[in-house]
């Protein structure tokens, strides 16, 4: 299969890439690019460990052709931080143990940070609804939402 | 007002930083120069011989390194269960015959994860297909076939536990009821699929990064399965995604990679898609129950029989303790004058069945708590009275079986009652539903047949104070590293902060029957407490040694300051005084030792946790669909010590016991699973779980660090039944088979409207009947 | 695994067209692709050329003037779900958005593709179906307009020719006293219909029903349009023994099948319920109106 040149900006960093164009975006960010925080956990588009950010949106990039994504902006979970300072989210995970063994987080991260950017103060209901594309098996959901309102309430302030 | 100053305090879990910026490395994630990525061709048949692999195509495949089949092995039948040889019954490449759909025949390694794919199919394999058979009830039957050699009947494993003179028990009750119950297995669904990475190295040494609960587990099988000395196997686990109770036991990744690396001396990565995780990993053990209690008018009960037939699927696994758990904790929490269980673990070819949380408990008490619920209706008895009456209390000893040490579940009671009081009367299709139950803080008994102390731990002091704490107990999210290290600073009067934890390498930690049956917190705790204060006494002994405080004194440490209790102004900076002692001791760090295994503490457990849930469930009568839409738990888990673990524990353990109540449903025709992936299979997401606030009972148990409990699969168990009493309460039909869903609570309706139906045209027919006289 | 294709991209709707035209036989589009990469990923769909619309933005748009809303092809549904307008005109559509798959999803998938793939359990097309849409097909030679009751021909079958491509997807405007409902029935939220029920309901002056449109999903091989139902409602008034018999009447109409997640006697039970409910919403809105 013909390769072909991919150019995308991962977490404000620009990539040149030869890829084979059924190359899927998750294994673009995984195994190209080497950042292994975003996850894979299913074949059918239903677990959200996958989802990353495209611009401000919340996609599952095991289900976007790599090429799709030419040009554009994605964020992933190791994009949240700067120099070392955890984002708002991060931090409030950390607090609301929104997270056990671990394995949805990134996906979960990237859910939680999308939604705040369109939605800065949602309603328990809105912040159940934006996670509702991503599993866990761990926490029962709860403590993430948790997380998420005090953000919403103002108890985190970006550095 | 909390005496401890670490113990049950908001502390951050430390692998938190890892874990939210993407940092942790799973199995799923290791790379490995010269790595090569492996696949499983698997069985299309429930039950064949093998008749001849041919690998040859496969190998031609250009990027194909090599294949292996279960004649590249040693071909040992292998289990977890090591102390019982004939329980040992799974090569997991087998050599002559397959057992269920999704069994590897062989494996490949190749330079891409596609080729190793496209392999597959070259790979040709001559089955002679023999007659299956998927239901236990039918394996038992005398012309079933049979699946493993000497196992008449097909009859894997029996338990019998028996207390009391039962039939003069059932002969002293005033009233009788039996019941039939079906529990559906459960898939353990972890984010993280079945992951392994081997490399065999030609100085003999096997290193695994392997996604697993039991690092030590995995070096004493595979020891035993490749031929190699457990000190050459290294395993490797240090972030998990999840294992509830799935992953303890050799599974195809750990055993086919470490094949093919042995053979390539390359190292050889499996990663399973979810398809394969739901097809070929085993499951929570379904179960048909046959219940028969009787109790006094006045709601006390005398006897319980059980029979039990479990799904036992094509291997024994974790089976056999799933057997007798499910039997001990049936009787659980209530005291019985007789008690008879009979439980029969029955080969079939369909995926085996072993561990998951709740082990075997989930089970049981959906048939007891739910039967129990019925009995109380029927005599018109308060249902929460009526288990209170019977209920288990500190100091209870369950015959021949277990001392409860210590109990809470009479807290339970009040705190449930005013909750529902205070609910008030419901809206219509909506009630609310009770289930008590219990669960062990780890087993005592040594099935694996280790020579090793259960847990140990090993507490290092450097000399700027902070501690190096090595244990064996396996974080999978459970947060066990927090747990332990929180143990450790309260003991030594530290930080959290100030300890690092090294667990998950058999290299470099102590050997650990690891993250199972709730054991952890109590087993690995008490190791680590041990070893804290073995340290801490080193400690004191220079300080009274420096102080030369009066002998009437005694010295502690806490918030880093070693002091006189009597007196704590007078004291030393903790830091300083570990400098000095390791001068002291020749530069030598200060080490402490710890260790725990349980000595006579019955045949279970060292120690219970209780509680009582309410759940209230909303019930469309029309579809039969279910939402639940609140929920209360009173806790009895001793010393809660790890604050933030424990709240998601205990939500994260409602999500799956929720899940097995009403959605989980695992379909199997002629032995195949007919919804191998997440659109089919129904896991809870964030919009269908309610809130689940937890109400703590204070209890201190006397075995357990700081009188720590279990708090990991407790509540996994009530869930199920709890959802059952309240579609019961609002919709007066018994589910007797679960998950529940909402066809059969339609047909349930039905059948209950036919019957009062027939009632009716019956009374009329006889009133005219006799009308007409 | 996906097999090996060609990778097409076009800059513009002409140059897509002329793609198909060339390569008809042994091409498949991609919009979004949330439906089609599981089936090519599973080794299902095998293509040799693989002709990418996503990035063509001149069909990416939402319309509304007097001849009714106008959803160009690649239109995310996202973009659907958080149209003021559509919520204005019609709020079904934003209802029915919000319960499709996840956000994730919504975000990169669009219209056109969730309605090329054909699945009978989607939501879009009974609610469109009872909207009255109808959709635009290109092809180089020039371009058609379908109503979509006549779209779907079998299981995962639509009536496109293999050189057409959907660009459109035209909604009349919704008539004075009108209202649309859908409902689906599923153990969570989002997953897809066990069955699903759209009702679009007019009706006059009086209450009684002047036209009725319910659409079945995941009750046949295609979307079904319960006509004996929608019989049973015209010229009544409203009435609970009226709905009855229009769910009786709907349950006829579907040929639903067993599966592992309800039987068909329980899916024609769920119609029958679904009907009566969405029948009484629509209708009570559509006085209301």
């Amino acid at each position: 299969m013909e390769k072909q040149l991919l150019t995308l900006t991962v977490n404000d960093q620009k990539y040149e890439l030869y890829i084979s164009p059924k190359t899927l975006l998750v294994e673009v960010i995984r195994d190209h690019i080497g950042l292994t925080g975003t996850k894979r956990g299913c074949e059918t588009v239903s677990c959200g460990v996958c989802t990353v950010m495209i611009d401000d949106m919340a996609v599952k990039s095991c289900s976007i052709l790599a090429v799709q994504a030419e040009g554009r902006h994605i964020t992933t979970v190791e994009g949240l931080e700067k120099n070392g300072k955890l984002a708002p989210i991060q931090k409030a995970f950390l607090d609301h143990g929104s997270y056990q063994c671990g394995f949805c987080t990134a996906g979960m991260l990237m859910s939680c940070a999308a939604l705040l950017r369109e939605n800065p103060s949602p309603t328990k209901t809105e912040i159940k609804e934006g996670i509702e594309g991503n599993i866990c098996r761990c926490t029962g959901y709860n403590s993430i939402v948790r997380a998420v309102e005090a953000l919403a309430k103002g108890n985190y302030k970006e550095e | 007002m909390n005496k401890y100053t670490v113990i049950n305090t908001h502390v951050h879990n430390v692998d938190g930083v890892a874990k939210v910026t993407g940092r942790a490395i799973y199995t799923f994630d290791v790379k490995l120069p010269g790595m090569l990525f492996g696949k499983i061709l698997r069985s299309p048949h429930p039950h064949a011989k093998i008749l001849n692999i041919d690998t040859s195509k496969a190998l031609e495949l250009p990027g194909v390194i090599g294949v292996v089949t279960g004649k590249d092995t040693l071909g040992v039948k292998q289990g977890i269960w090591r102390r019982y040889q004939d329980l040992c019954d799974e090569q997991i490449l087998p050599v002559d015959k397959v057992r269920y759909i999704g069994e590897p025949v062989a494996a490949v390694a190749a330079l891409t994860e596609e080729i190793a794919e496209q392999a597959l199919d070259l790979i040709d394999v001559q089955y002679e297909v023999l007659p299956a058979v998927y239901d236990p009830m039918d394996a038992i039957k005398k012309e079933a076939p049979e699946i493993h050699q000497g196992f008449e009947r097909n009859i894997n494993v029996t338990r019998h536990i028996e207390w009391g003179d039962v039939e003069e028990a059932f002969d002293e009750a005033e009233y009788i009821r039996e019941d039939w119950f079906k529990c559906g297995g459960q898939a353990h669904m972890c984010m993280e699929t079945r992951a392994a990475v081997s490399s065999y190295t030609p100085d003999g040494k096997l290193t695994v990064y392997h996604s697993t609960q039991a690092p030590y587990y995995m070096q004493g099988l595979l020891a035993g399965v490749l031929g190699l000395k457990e000190g050459n196997i290294r395993v490797i686990s240090h972030y998990v995604g999840g294992g509830f109770g799935g992953k303890f036991e050799l599974d195809g990744a750990i055993f086919c990679s470490a094949v093919l690396s042995m053979k390539l001396f390359r190292p050889v990565k499996i990663v399973f898609t979810r398809e394969e995780d739901f097809n070929a990993t085993k499951r929570r053990t379904p179960m048909f129950y046959y219940v028969r209690t009787g109790v006094k008018k006045d709601g006390t009960f005398c006897a319980r029989e059980a029979k039990v037939f479990t799904n036992g699927g094509a291997y024994t696994g974790m089976g056999a303790t799933a057997l007798y758990l499910t039997g001990f904790f049936h009787s659980f929490p209530y005291r019985w004058k007789g008690y008879r269980y009979d439980g029969y673990r029955v080969y079939t070819n369909t995926l085996p069945s072993t561990s998951m949380r709740g082990f075997g408990a989930p089970q049981a008490m959906f048939c007891s708590e739910q039967q129990i619920e019925w009995i109380a209706a029927d005599l018109g008895l308060d249902s929460l009275e009526m288990r209170r009456k019977n209920a288990h209390y500190t100091g209870y000893e369950v015959p021949d079986q277990a001392t409860i040490g210590s109990c809470g579940i009479n807290q339970c009671f009040d705190t449930i009652k005013d909750w529902t009081e205070k609910k008030g009367k419901l809206p219509e299709n909506r009630a609310i539903g009770f289930s008590a139950a219990g669960f062990m803080s780890g087993g005592i008994f040594n099935w694996f047949d280790t020579p090793y102390s259960f847990s140990s731990a090993v507490v290092t002091i450097n000399n700027d104070g902070t501690v190096e704490l090595h244990v064996g107990a396996q974080d999978i999210g459970q947060g066990s590293n927090t747990t332990l290290a929180i143990i450790c600073a309260e003991t030594l009067g530290i930080k959290v902060e100030d300890i690092k934890v090294h667990s998950g390498d058999t290299d470099h930690c102590p050997a650990d029957l690891g993250a199972w049956g709730s054991r952890q917190t109590l087993m690995a705790g008490n190791a680590v407490k041990m070893a804290a204060e073995d340290a801490k006494k080193q400690l004191l002994e220079f300080a009274y040694a420096q102080s030369g405080f009066n002998i009437v004194y005694d010295l502690d440490i806490k918030k880093g300051w070693v002091h006189a209790i009597a007196r704590p102004e007078r004291g030393y900076d903790y830091a300083e005084l570990v400098k000095k002692a390791i001068r002291a001791k020749d530069g030598q760090r200060i080490v402490g030792r710890g260790y725990y295994t349980p000595h006579r503490k019955g045949m279970i457990s060292p120690a219970y946790s209780y509680m009582l849930q309410a759940v209230e469930v909303e019930v469309d009568r029309e579809t039969g669909k279910i939402k639940i839409v609140d929920s209360l738990t009173a806790h009895d888990c001793g010393q809660p010590i790890n604050h933030l673990g424990l709240i998601g524990q205990l939500e994260g353990a409602f999500s799956m016991a929720a899940g097995y109540g009403y959605l989980e449903y695992m379909p199997y025709e002629d032995g195949k699973l007919m919804n191998p992936n997440l659109v089919d299979y129904k896991v809870i997401r964030s919009t269908e779980m309610p809130d689940v606030p937890v109400a703590e009972i204070d209890t201190y148990e006397q075995e357990g660090p700081y009188g720590a409990k279990e708090a990991g699969e407790g509540l996994t168990n009530p869930t199920a039944a709890a959802i059952g009493n309240a579609i019961f309460h609002a919709l007066g039909v018994q589910m007797k088979e679960c998950p529940i869903r909402p066809e059969m609570i339609v047909n349930a309706l039905k059948e209950k409207e036919t019957k009062v139906r027939n009632k009716e045209v019956a009374h009329e027919r006889a009133s005219k009947v006799s009308r007409m006289r | 695994m996906i097999h090996d294709f060609t990778y097409l991209k076009p800059g513009t709707l002409q140059e897509a067209l002329s793609m198909l035209s060339e390569h008809k036989d042994e091409c498949k589009i991609i919009c979004g692709g949330q439906s089609l990469l599981i089936v090519m990923r599973q080794g299902l769909l095998v293509t040799d050329y693989l002709i990418d619309i996503k990035g063509l933005k001149e069909l990416s748009y939402i319309a509304y003037d007097e001849e009714g809303l106008k959803i160009g092809a690649t239109t995310t549904h996202r973009a659907i779900e958080t149209s003021e307008m559509i919520k204005q005109k019609y709020p079904v559509l934003v209802t029915v958005e919000k319960r499709l798959a996840s956000i994730q999803v919504r975000n990169w998938g669009t219209i056109a593709g969730n309605l090329a793939h054909g699945d009978s359990s989607g939501d879009l097309a009974p609610t469109l179906i009872a909207l009255n849409a109808r959709i635009k097909l290109a092809s180089s030679s020039g371009s058609r307009i379908v109503p979509l009751e006549e779209f779907y021909t079998g299981l995962f079958e639509t009536a496109m020719e293999k050189d057409e491509l959907v660009v459109e997807v035209q909604i009349p405007p919704v008539r004075p006293k009108t209202a649309v409902a859908y409902k689906k029935f599923n153990l969570i939220e989002n997953d897809q219909a066990i069955v699903g029920v759209a009702a679009a309901v007019t009706v006059e002056n009086g209450g009684a029903c002047k036209e009725a449109r319910l659409v079945l999903s995941n009750a046949g091989v295609t979307p079904i349009r319960a006509k004996s139902a929608e019989m049973v409602l015209i010229g009544k008034k409203l009435a609970g023994a009226l709905l009855v018999k229009a769910g009786e009447a709907a349950c006829g109409d579907a040929d639903p099948v067993s599966d592992i997640h309800a039987s068909e006697e329980y899916r024609r039970h769920l119609i029958k319920v679904l009907t009566e409910r969405m029948l009484k919403q629509a209708w009570g809105q559509a006085a209301h109106s």
